[in-house]
C-alpha cells in the first residue's frame, strides 16, 4: 500500500516532467494517461527487485477492482429494475457476517466495500469484532446461509489474500 | 443550437427534477437520518450540475467549486450524525 | 488536418452519452428516494446510485474537455467521492438504528433483534410501518 502510493506520486511528476521538456505529442488527456500508465508499468516491474510481494499483489488488485465494478454496475441495474416496476419482489433481511478479518484496516475496507454495492447495507459492527451485521435486500434460494458464503468468499477472501 | 447542447440540456433538467423530488423527501421525511440522506442526494446534485454547466459554457474554473463541496457534503453530513448520536446517549 | 472535427464531434457523442446515463441513474436513484418505504431500504438503495451518476456525469466531463489537469481534478473527485460515500452511509445508518428508526413491515429481524434488545435496552419495540 505505501510503496503503491510512493509510486503514484512519482509517476504523476515524471509525467509532468516529461511533457514540460518535450512538446513531441499534443497535450490531451489520452497521451496523459498512456505516459502515465507507462511510467506505472515500468515501477511495478522495478519492483521485483526490492519488494517482491507488491508485484505479485498488484494483478490481483486490479482483478479485484474490475471485478467490484462489475458487481457495483450490474447491483445498480438490478435495484433500478426494482425501482421502475411498481411491484416490490424484494425481502429485507439482517444478516450477520462472521469475520476472518482482524485488523481495522480490513475491516473497514469491507464495511465500506459492502456498503457500496447497492442491496447491501452493513450497519453494525460487534463490540468484540467478530461479527458484522449487513442489512440486505434480495433473499436468493439458499436464504440468508447463501448470502453469508457469497460475501465471505466473494469480498472477503479477495481482500484478505491482498492484506495478508 | 447542435443536438450536444440540447442533450446537455435535457440533463440539465433531470437533474433539477432530481433536486426537487430531494426537496420533497427533504420536506415530509419522517426522521432525521432521512433528512440527512436527502442532503447527501442533494449535494450529489449540486456537483452534477456544475460539472453539466462547467462543460455547457466551457469556463474551467467551476470544477474548483466541485471538489471543495464534495469535500464539505462529507463533513456536514458526518457532522449532523455524531450530533444525532450524541444527543441520543445524552438521553439514556 | 482533415480529422480534427472528426474528433471533437466523436468526443461530444461519447461525453453526452455518458451524461445522460449519469442523470438517469440520479433519477432513477431520487424516484427510490421518494417511492421506497423504509430508510434502510432507501440507504442502501439510494447512496450508491448517486455515487455512480456523479460518476459517470464527471467521466463525460473529463473526456468532453480532454485536457491532463482536467482528468485528474476529475479523478480526484471520484476517489474522494468513492471513498466518502459508504462511510458517510455506514455512519448514518448506524446512527439511525441507534435511534430506533423502524424497519419495514416485511424485514426479517429474527437474528438481529436480540443485538438490538442487548445494546438498545427497554426502548427497543420497533414500531411496524407500511
Amino acid at each position: 500500500m505505501k510503496t503503491f502510493s510512493i509510486h503514484i506520486v512519482i509517476a504523476i511528476a515524471l509525467s509532468y516532467l516529461f511533457f514540460d521538456y518535450s512538446s513531441l505529442l499534443p497535450y490531451n488527456a489520452a497521451t496523459a494517461l498512456l505516459v502515465f500508465l507507462v511510467f506505472i508499468l515500468l515501477l511495478w516491474l522495478s519492483a521485483v527487485f526490492y519488494h517482491p510481494s507488491y508485484f505479485r499483489k498488484l494483478p490481483k488488485a486490479m482483478a479485484f477492482l474490475f471485478f467490484f465494478l462489475k458487481e457495483m454496475f450490474v447491483a445498480n441495474i438490478k435495484i433500478a429494475y426494482e425501482i421502475i416496476t411498481p411491484r416490490y419482489r424484494m425481502q429485507p433481511t439482517v444478516v450477520a457476517l462472521p469475520l476472518s478479518a482482524r485488523t481495522d484496516v480490513e475491516i473497514t475496507l469491507l464495511a465500506a466495500m459492502i456498503t457500496l454495492t447497492p442491496g447491501t447495507l452493513s450497519l453494525d459492527v460487534s463490540d468484540d469484532k467478530k461479527i458484522l451485521w449487513v442489512h440486505v435486500l434480495y433473499l436468493e434460494e439458499g436464504g440468508a446461509e447463501e448470502i453469508v458464503q457469497k460475501l465471505k468468499w466473494g469480498f472477503e477472501r479477495r481482500l484478505l489474500e491482498l492484506t495478508t | 443550437m447542435s443536438i450536444f447542447h440540447i442533450s446537455l440540456l435535457i440533463a440539465l433538467t433531470g437533474l433539477s427534477v432530481c433536486l426537487v423530488m430531494a426537496s420533497i423527501r427533504f420536506a415530509i421525511g419522517p426522521s432525521l437520518p432521512d433528512r440527512i440522506t436527502a442532503f447527501d442526494l442533494f449535494v450529489a446534485n449540486m456537483i452534477g450540475i456544475i460539472a453539466i454547466y462547467t462543460e455547457l459554457t466551457g469556463n474551467e474554473d467551476f470544477i474548483d467549486v466541485a471538489i471543495i463541496l464534495s469535500l464539505f457534503g462529507f463533513l456536514s453530513s458526518i457532522s449532523f450524525a455524531y450530533f444525532l448520536m450524541k444527543r441520543t446517549h445524552k438521553n439514556d | 488536418m482533415t480529422s480534427e472535427p472528426d474528433y471533437l464531434l466523436l468526443r461530444e457523442i461519447v461525453s453526452s452519452c455518458f451524461i445522460l446515463l449519469g442523470t438517469l441513474f440520479m433519477l432513477i436513484a431520487t424516484i427510490g428516494l421518494l417511492r421506497f418505504p423504509d430508510f434502510y431500504i432507501r440507504m442502501s438503495a439510494i447512496t450508491k446510485g448517486a455515487t455512480l451518476g456523479v460518476g459517470l456525469i464527471l467521466l463525460g466531463m473529463a473526456i468532453y474537455f480532454n485536457q491532463a489537469d482536467m482528468l485528474l481534478k476529475v479523478i480526484v473527485i471520484i476517489t474522494f467521492t468513492f471513498i466518502t460515500a459508504p462511510v458517510a452511509a455506514h455512519v448514518i445508518a448506524r446512527t439511525a438504528m441507534y435511534n430506533n428508526v423502524p424497519f419495514w413491515k416485511e424485514t426479517r429481524l429474527e437474528a438481529f433483534r436480540e443485538y438490538l434488545k442487548k445494546y438498545l435496552g427497554k426502548n427497543s419495540e420497533e414500531e411496524v410501518k407500511d
